[in-house]
């Protein structure tokens, strides 16, 4: 009995001595070694191009899951004091990262690759002049449709929401079957996206005091608008990428998805059965003859405080994410559209994604709706309220009370929410 | 758990030599420090465990519901800081108007689906345990296998069944003429969610209570069946009530197990619009932990959940305890 239990003990010992080894596998001879998150496809092969270019600086990549569970897995790894070295972000969640100071602020590391971004492009990584990411790739606003059966039905692609309306109409006296479209409640990236496009500012900031618009006049005529064409029956609310949804834009019953410039490829993926039917235009204006549209996903690079190679690591962020090299990688390895102006210039000579095959002008149209995005300033609790958001509209829709009042709902709990952490209001 | 006390006394007439046993089987005497190391031995690996992983996460818990975060000066909008809160979160568990409709969700789906288990479970058990019944072993895998599919994806094989555009049923319902089956829709959200509860935990009960109907001496029917008892009678009024011990343990398990529902509704949420983030306890504390950063928020509700889970079953057991003393007196 003695002996087998000094043999556990050896055994547990050795055991311990491989975890804790694991932990601080550092590179010999000055070589470093960098952990990576991120949720991006084919990440892997990008982050393979680099080590095998930069044997100093190894990088060693973790999928960490998408935007949401990897952010709240990075701020929890974060408070633990483990955070990787260098992580994916998306736009909307890095100010939450910022006041739970997780990312580290690199102006002076990325000084030299600014000039790669557009203004409003930087922005999305930028506050008051501090630098804490670099942006990977946008999602301008856009909308891609069924171009055959709208061409069969005669009618015209919709440029402005009131002509979308119009046509949703159209659509559902050509099919009764059919829906211009389905907009559900958890589709509170596109919410926010076209309230911003019709002047709302959910957000914004100025001298440490915030300002919150989600029930400002701009978003609650937004809400009327959407809840009209809900109760007239014109757009659906069911949820969208079901299999439910899928076998509807299957059998032609979808008609288009307001949405932005990643579309294409995750139509591709869930209605096979629709490749080469499908055309991408200019998202839809609140005014006839406007061209700015909202940005709705896309990433950020940060580098994290727990890094103890930072300028390592921000050498990484700048190869992966402001380079000529990496735009061409994230371009066509990873199907991301880039967020610097060179890498949406080198993308127009691409050919079209593979589900609109005969939009030759796709990747210039691309560019031309991206150099016209609106920058949006996003709050530190942007989680509360796309949780509230989703809760609170699926509520009214379910029970037919009015959209506004959602909308009002969200408001009142984003602003108790951010009085309660100790956030200096103006319109409490 | 085999039977009541009065069985045993009447099957084992060894009983009367009980006083005597204890005058022999007084501990001889041994060396102090073996016997007195042995023990702690043999429980050390369990105590160390279950203060790691059981009991230390516990208190943590415990400690960061009493904490929240608060923005202090520093950095670009200011940075959060972890500080005491006292009963903060506390107060706000019971001003939560989104939590009171999930506890009343979990009402009623508690309410479709553990009598349903329970019923079937008891049917199923007393059925294979007439006698004459064929293929017992196959029936019984077949009734248990449902619960070896994990959760989630029990959750998703029924989510394809319910979907108007992939559902059998509803693909039936609808070439007679009656238009689809509302599965996932406010009126039916409930039953499909039971259903999926019920499919995968029928088979667990039904071998707890038909071990239990296992145990139960042969000389009883024997002895019924003389006094002309058929087998319904037999079932109703024998193997029932000396099962009843077995349907308490499984009643429990399905109360605490009703009180957890989480990974069916969350499964099924994206296919459906009429299930919120908050539609049961568990998805708000998820939704409070992970998506809105609420740490102390979730633990707190953590805390009131188990706390309230064991005086639920407290009072289960002692419900059950007088029921008994009640039958015996």
């Amino acid at each position: 009995m003695k002996k087998s239990k000094i043999a556990t003990a050896v055994a547990t010992l050795a055991l311990s001595a491989i975890v804790l080894s694991g932990c601080s596998a550092g590179g010999s001879d000055g070589a470093v070694t960098l952990d990576f998150w991120s949720w991006a496809p084919n990440t892997q092969e990008l982050v393979d191009v680099w080590n095998e270019e930069n044997p100093d600086i190894q990088v060693r990549y973790t999928d960490a899951g998408g935007g949401k569970d990897s952010s709240a897995k990075l701020l929890t790894a974060s408070r633990a004091g483990n955070a990787p070295d260098i992580a994916a972000v998306e736009y909307p969640t890095l100010p939450s990262l910022i006041v739970a100071d997780v990312p580290l602020e690199i102006t002076d590391y990325v000084s030299d690759v600014t000039a790669n971004y557009a203004d409003g492009t930087l922005a999305l990584t930028t506050f008051d002049g501090h630098v804490m990411g670099l942006p990977q790739d946008v999602g301008p606003m856009a909308l891609i449709y069924r171009s055959d059966l709208l061409a069969e039905w005669g009618i015209p692609v919709p440029t402005t929401w009131d002509e979308f309306r119009t046509a949703a109409a159209a659509v559902r006296e050509a099919n009764p079957d059919a829906y211009i479209a389905s907009l559900p409640a958890d589709q509170w990236a596109f919410y926010a996206g076209v309230a911003t496009q019709a002047g709302a500012e959910w957000w914004s900031v100025e001298d440490g005091t915030w300002t919150v618009g989600i029930a400002d006049e701009a978003s609650l005529e937004v809400a009327d608008f959407f809840e009209g064409l809900v109760a007239d029956d014109l757009i659906s609310t069911e949820p969208i990428l079901t299999p439910e949804w899928n076998a509807k834009a299957n059998r032609g019953e979808y008609i288009s998805w307001p949405s932005a410039l990643w579309a294409p490829g995750v139509i591709e993926g869930v209605a096979p059965e629709t490749i080469g039917n499908w055309s991408m235009s200019p998202f839809p204006q609140w005014t006839a003859g406007d061209t700015g549209v909202a940005n709705q996903g896309g990433s950020s690079v940060i580098v994290t405080k727990d890094s103890e190679h930072p300028e390592q690591a921000a050498e990484f962020v700048k190869w992966l994410n402001a380079s000529d090299a990496g735009a061409e990688l994230l371009i066509n390895v990873q199907n991301a559209y880039p967020a610097t102006t060179a890498g949406q210039e080198s993308a127009i000579n691409n050919a079209p994604p593979s589900l609109m095959p005969d939009q030759a002008d796709y990747y210039s149209l691309a560019a031309t709706i991206a150099s016209n995005t609106i920058p949006v300033t996003w709050g530190p609790n942007v989680n509360v309220a796309e949780s509230a958001f989703t809760d609170e509209l699926q509520r009214a829709i379910a029970n037919g009370t009015p959209w506004r009042d959602a909308f009002i709902a969200v408001q009142k709990t984003v602003v108790d929410d951010m009085t309660d952490v100790g956030f200096d209001i103006t319109n409490k | 758990m085999t039977a009541t006390p009065a069985t045993t006394a009447a099957t084992r007439p060894r009983s009367e030599a009980t006083p005597a046993r204890t005058e022999a089987s007084r501990p001889r005497k041994r060396p102090r420090s073996r016997t007195r190391f042995a023990p702690y031995m043999f429980v050390g690996p369990a105590v160390v465990l279950f203060v790691l992983f059981m009991l230390l996460p516990i208190i943590y818990a415990a400690y960061i519901s009493f904490t929240t975060y608060k923005l202090e000066s520093g950095g670009i909008f200011g940075t959060q800081v972890q500080v005491f809160a006292g009963f903060k979160n506390y107060i706000a568990v019971f001003q939560d108007q989104a939590l009171l409709t999930g506890f009343g969700n979990l009402a009623l789906y508690s309410i479709i689906a553990v009598p349903l288990t329970l019923g079937l479970a008891l049917l199923f058990a007393l059925l294979l345990d007439t006698p004459g019944v064929r293929a017992t072993r196959f029936a019984q895998t077949a009734i248990f296998i449902p619960y070896a599919v994990p959760g989630v994806i029990a959750a998703l094989l029924w989510g394809f069944m319910y979907l108007p555009s992939t559902s059998p049923f509803s693909y039936i319902t609808e070439a007679l003429g009656w238009g689809t089956i509302p599965f996932l829709e406010q009126s039916g959200i409930y039953g499909s969610i039971g259903n999926i509860a019920i499919w995968g935990g029928v088979g667990f009960n039904m071998i707890i209570i038909y071990t239990s109907l296992r145990s139960i001496p042969a000389e009883i029917y024997e002895a019924a069946s003389l006094d002309g008892a058929n087998e319904a009678q037999i079932a109703w009024r024998i193997k029932v009530p000396l099962v009843v011990p077995a349907l308490i343990l499984t009643g429990i398990f399905s109360v605490i197990g009703a009180l957890q529902l989480y990974s069916e509704p969350t499964t099924l949420k994206p296919m459906t619009d009429v299930i919120s983030q908050t539609w049961v306890p568990l998805m708000t504390i998820y939704r409070n932990a992970f998506l809105t950063d609420d740490l102390p928020g979730a633990a707190a509700l953590s805390v009131v959940l188990a706390l309230g889970t064991v005086a639920l079953s407290a009072l289960v057991l002692w419900l059950s305890g007088r029921r008994n003393k009640g039958a015996q007196s």
